[in-house]
């Protein structure tokens, strides 16, 4: 049993993320769904359809909500959504290499996954001296 | 254990996509897998650290194997270095 990983975000940002990490990987191997916020959008519709994402891809193991800004409005919707339909963990801060990391450990149960996010994302950020 | 060094070959170098491949290859196998490349270590099952390698054409890796199915794990490897990692260049 595999955890869902949600993708909750300002516009334009999950979506092409999902997009980059599946030309990577391929068909990936964890459920994923991507809900933007939209700028100025009624923050109880982004819950209804983030809460309907999870709903949708949570497969018994929790669901890991990624967002692309501590603080913003896609994060304080996670906050929000809390433990009511499965368990929740968040991260802020997604990227690619985070991406790609949570993929590569797909087996891992969520309270560990939260780790392994945090780390991937941290990691992939290099100053490249050349 | 088993070493072998091996150059990159292929026009793209380790990229993202050359790098799931080798992932979900040495994955397979119960050997523990490195490559060891300007002085680093990496887990060669992890697609983060060989992303972190830049590995472009020309470069030097040494790929190490260590576990039961390490020749097999070996063999796998190198052939999929010398496939170019099927992308045709």
């Amino acid at each position: 049993m595999s955890v869902g990983v949600l993708l909750l975000t300002h516009s334009g940002v999950g979506p092409a993320l999902l997009g980059a990490v599946r030309g990577v990987l391929g068909p990936l191997p964890l459920k994923t769904a991507a809900v933007e916020a939209a700028f100025g959008e009624e923050i109880d519709h982004v819950v209804t359809r983030a809460a309907a994402a999870i709903r949708q891809i949570d497969q018994g193991a929790g669901v890991l909500i990624l967002t692309d800004l501590f603080g913003a409005s896609p994060s304080n919707v996670a906050a929000q959504l809390g433990n009511l339909a499965c368990p929740t963990r968040r991260v802020a801060g997604v990227n690619l290499p985070m991406l790609l990391r949570v993929m590569n450990y797909a087996e891992q149960p969520l309270d560990e996954m939260v780790d392994t996010a945090s780390v991937g994302a941290r990691n992939g950020v290099v100053i490249d001296h050349g | 254990m088993v070493e072998q060094d091996i150059v990159v070959s292929n026009k793209l170098g380790l990229h993202a996509r050359a790098s799931a491949k080798l992932v979900q290859l040495t994955s397979g196998f119960q050997s523990n897998a490195f490559l060891l490349c300007r002085g680093r270590e990496i887990n060669a099952k992890s697609i983060m650290g060989l992303m972190l390698l830049a590995a472009g054409k020309g470069t030097l890796i040494r790929v190490r194997m260590d576990g039961s199915d390490e020749a097999a794990a070996m063999a796998a490897v190198i052939d999929l270095f010398e496939r170019k990692f099927d992308e045709g260049e």
